[in-house]
């Protein structure tokens, strides 16, 4: 009867039905996120205790201290929550929340594997645009600024310094990041980030392109932050870089908006150059047999960031830039070449 | 070869009537007095003519019973010759001043800055004399002079004036006492550092200029320093560095303590070197007393000092990679790791980990436990293989050698004229080690080289580091095969000690560099006067100008590459 009434409703309204369904979706995928980019902390600090022969957090919540995190959540719930004198105070307030909007919006447009029914492929995806992988590394290109909302109001010379370190950062990461999805794009006759995926049922762009593969990894890393490319934050600089002067939950908001976007940047990766959840249907079990594959490769991915990120020294900033504009652009380049080539070729 | 005696025969023929006392010690040291007035004369003359080019240091001593100050200058040479000359000048209490040796030696700045701020001595040409390790509140009351009194007043903050200045902070400031006006302790005119903002308004220049803070609090620092950067965007201009942040007064601490307890307090100069300092101390004790300890306490000193070069190394380097990568880069816990067994190593003889205040006069506290040979022996392998890892790692990691070939490159002639020593000077290409120059112990029976590096840079001086563990590792393996039975006492070293009076200096191969105690005694059971001079003092000075014109990122590269250590800077 409730199915029934709401078909009626569908049929009757269709505009405000597709807005209460979207309403739903969003709220669904905003928990799943923040939920998974918990477990991603978690899991960080499980894993990087291991490379340095530690243990990690193993008290809150057992012997494998799951519940570390929601201890360390409480705690910067009920901190003062502090504003500096000299501070841009809307901009300071704004700042945080301009970062976890923009990782919202790069939610809703990708795709969170797939499940089979019927034999048939219903990728898991909120927004299904036709542009979504040009949306999305438009979308993470906001990141940038909020980092810079945050360094600039805070009216500290640390926070200055990273914030500027943050732009310069990306203006010379986004445009090698930008050719390489464009050389997907061409391979795959699509810039829908489903129809990428659907593309690599034959072979993995990874191997097709292990230039751009390489060239979008590391501008990866760039755009996360993420040693050995953290110069935005280098404690043993700039003390935390743009985030110096936060501290309570709008620290909490920053620090937790860049595990949200380790995650989808390595679902990102996995989709463009690593086929998704493309992989072997596994009979039993072949309803979810795509997100298995799915899933495995996501959590490769995470470790080796973690595993970059535990082993390997930073980057001067001036270091950082030359390697993006010397290197990896003109690379870029000779990656996009080639992916004309062989699209042509096989087309 | 040069000797002590031929230089004050060189000096003498030179100079004669200048040199009013002259004395050639124990271990090529030449003890001589000079004429206040021709004390440049005399450097001048032995930095260009006989190789001297290594100014060590300054001690003032007040001699309060004879009405004098005395500044004893101690040069020696980077290799040319072992000599070291350590010329006495003597000026009157009522209106001390010296002659200043800035204009010959680069790095005679702070030792005479220090000398003054804490016994008022002037020092006639002197660039820049205001306070370095005190408050500028307590310039004028001249600390270390024996008539001073203590400043109960001072930390009681009873006199303490409290004004808000224009920007909303509290400073407080104290009022010379009415006592101190009468008697003319007090400048009236105190001579300041400059503030903050007294110092943005000197320097900047341009509008994409600013000064930024490194430290008292920061991540870099691994004490309390500050470091002021004058920086355009990332480049930095100019650096200006503060010390004094936890100035404890140890040498004044020591003078009012017996000879034995000042041992516990050389621990607390830098707790990675505590056994180099309690050895440091010890031998300018024992050289005042004429004893020697036993060949076999002996050979325990010398393990007991390469274990604890090792795990300085390790925790020096690893602390020092954290700076150029993160804390949670994985070489500084592996060796972290292997820094334990090597302190348990230590552990087993001395009881301690850290602060083991092991040393004695004329020997060691105890004797090496049952097994601890074979203990030993297995860490080192451990040591050996893992520092083959570590150079390896290092070796192969680009971002690593982006990062540190180059930087901070000091040309031999600059780690000379600055004053460096240890890792840093022999990183750039000058074979000088006090197991050496001037050996001690039984070094001179040990078989082992010194490491030097050509660059000069911040990588070299890791390297240094790195072998540096290879070569302590073969040496306490020589001194556990040569180790002979015996005591570990020398015999009829008195409980209560009270040596002659009269002066003695030694000077050990720290961690990081020379360190040289200064012993001064006047027959009773209390030091008149100890100075330390560490390593470490030295690297502080040097590094402002190294740091011109580098990268943020940079200095820590830089100041990280000099292991570093606050405690024993301020004392």
């Amino acid at each position: 009867m409730v199915l029934s009434a709401i078909t009626e409703f569908a049929a009757q309204e269709p505009k405000i039905y597709a807005l209460i369904i979207g309403l739903i979706a969003a709220a669904i995928l905003a928990s799943v996120i923040n939920v998974v980019a918990m477990l991603l902390v978690w899991l960080e600090r499980k894993v990087m205790g291991d490379f340095q022969a530690r243990y990690g957090p193993n008290r809150v919540g057992g012997r494998w201290g799951v519940l570390q995190l929601g201890a360390d959540a409480i705690k910067l719930f009920t901190k003062e929550d502090v504003i500096p004198r000299g501070a841009d105070k809307p901009v300071f307030v704004w700042a945080p929340i301009v970062a976890v909007a923009t990782t919202m919006l790069v939610a809703g447009a990708l795709p969170f594997g797939a499940v089979i029914i019927d034999g048939r492929e219903i990728p898991l995806v909120v927004a299904n645009m036709d542009i979504s992988a040009f949306y999305i590394e438009a979308a993470l290109s906001i990141m940038a600024i909020s980092a810079f909302m945050a360094g600039w109001s805070s009216n500290n010379k640390y926070s200055m310094l990273g914030a500027f370190r943050g732009i310069a950062r990306m203006i010379a990461y986004e445009v090698p990041m930008g050719v390489c999805v464009i050389s997907v794009a061409i391979m795959a006759h699509s810039l829908n980030v489903v129809e990428i995926v659907q593309a690599q049922q034959g072979i993995w762009f990874a191997l097709a392109q292990p230039i751009g593969f390489v060239i979008f990894g590391i501008a990866l890393i760039t755009d996360l932050g993420r040693m050995p490319f953290d110069q935005t934050e280098a404690e043993e600089e700039i003390i935390a870089g743009y985030n110096t002067e936060y501290s309570g939950i709008r620290f909490g908001l920053l620090y937790f908006q860049e595990y949200i976007v380790m995650l989808l940047g390595s679902i990102l990766l996995v989709h463009l150059y690593l086929g998704g959840w493309n992989g072997p249907v596994i009979p039993v079990i072949s309803f979810i047999s795509p997100m298995i594959w799915f899933f495995m490769k996501l959590v490769i991915v995470l470790v080796a960031l973690i595993w970059i990120r535990v082993s390997l020294p930073r980057f001067r900033i001036d270091q950082v830039t030359d390697l993006g504009w010397k290197i990896l652009l003109p690379l870029s380049m000779v990656n996009l070449g080639w992916a004309v080539a062989v699209g042509l070729y096989f087309a | 070869m040069t000797t002590a005696n031929d230089v004050l025969a060189a000096l003498q023929s030179a100079f004669p009537g200048v040199i009013e006392e002259s004395k050639v010690g124990p271990e090529r040291q030449l003890w001589a007095t000079i004429k206040p007035d021709r004390i440049v004369d005399v450097c001048k003359y032995l930095r260009d003519n006989h190789g001297f080019d290594h100014y060590s240091g300054a001690v003032g001593v007040d001699r309060i019973n004879e009405g004098l100050f005395e500044v004893t200058e101690m040069l020696a040479s980077h290799g040319s010759h072992q000599v070291v000359a350590l010329l006495k000048v003597k000026t009157k209490r009522e209106s001390p001043s010296v002659k200043s040796l800035t204009g010959l030696y680069w790095n005679a700045n702070w030792y005479e800055r220090e000398i003054w701020e804490m016994l008022g001595i002037n020092f006639e040409g002197h660039p820049e004399l205001y306070p370095l390790l005190l408050a500028d509140e307590l310039v004028g009351v001249w600390p270390w002079r024996k008539d001073f009194l203590g400043y109960p007043d001072y930390t009681t903050a009873d006199r303490a004036i409290e004004k808000v200045n224009a920007e909303g902070y509290t400073d407080y400031s104290f009022r010379p006492t009415e006592a101190e006006i009468k008697a003319g302790t007090v400048p009236v005119e105190r001579p300041k550092y400059p503030t903050f903002r007294e110092r943005e308004e000197m320097e900047i220049k341009g509008s994409s200029e600013m000064i930024l803070h490194m430290g008292p609090q920061h991540a870099v620092v691994p004490g309390p320093f500050l470091l002021d950067l004058l920086v355009d965007g990332e480049r930095v201009k100019k650096a200006f560095l503060d010390v004094g942040y936890i100035h404890k007064g140890i040498e004044k601490i020591m003078e009012n303590r017996t000879y034995q307890q000042g041992i516990p307090i050389t621990d607390r100069l830098c707790y990675m070197a505590a056994i180099t300092n309690n050895e440091a101390y010890c031998g300018a004790v024992e050289r005042l007393l004429g004893i020697e300890a036993p060949e076999r306490a002996q050979y325990i000193r010398m393990i007991l000092q390469e274990l604890s070069r090792i795990q300085s190394h390790l925790l020096g380097t690893g602390e020092f990679l954290t700076l150029i990568a993160s804390a949670v880069y994985s070489p500084f816990l592996y060796m972290i790791i292997d820094r334990e067994d090597v302190l348990t190593c230590i552990e087993s003889v001395t009881g301690a980990r850290i602060n083991h205040s092991f040393v004695r006069f004329g020997g060691v506290r105890n004797d090496l436990p049952e097994g601890f040979k074979d203990m030993t022996l297995d860490t080192l392998k451990m040591i050996r293989e893992k520092t083959a890892e570590y150079k390896d790692l290092f070796s192969s990691d680009s971002i690593y050698q982006k990062r540190m070939a180059g930087i901070g490159t000091l040309s031999p002639q600059d780690a000379r004229r600055l004053g460096v020593s240890g890792p840093p000077l022999r990183a750039s290409d000058t074979p000088y080690d006090m197991r050496r120059e001037d050996p001690y112990l039984l070094y001179r029976d040990m078989d082992f080289e010194v490491i030097t590096r050509k660059e000069g840079d911040s990588k070299a001086r890791v390297e240094v580091r790195l072998d540096e563990i290879l070569e302590s590792c073969y040496i306490i393996e020589q001194c556990l095969d040569q180790i002979p039975n015996g005591p570990i006492m020398a015999e009829g070293v008195p409980k209560k000690i009270k040596p002659e009076p009269g002066e003695a200096y030694y000077r050990v191969e720290d961690h990081r560099g020379e360190m040289g105690f200064f012993v001064v005694s006047d027959g009773s059971d209390k030091p008149v006067k100890v100075k330390a001079r560490g390593p470490v003092y030295a690297y502080f000075q040097a590094l402002p100008p190294l740091l011109e014109g580098v990268y943020i990122a940079d200095v820590v590269a830089i100041a990280g590459s000099m292991d570093a250590c606050t405690s024993e800077v301020d004392r």
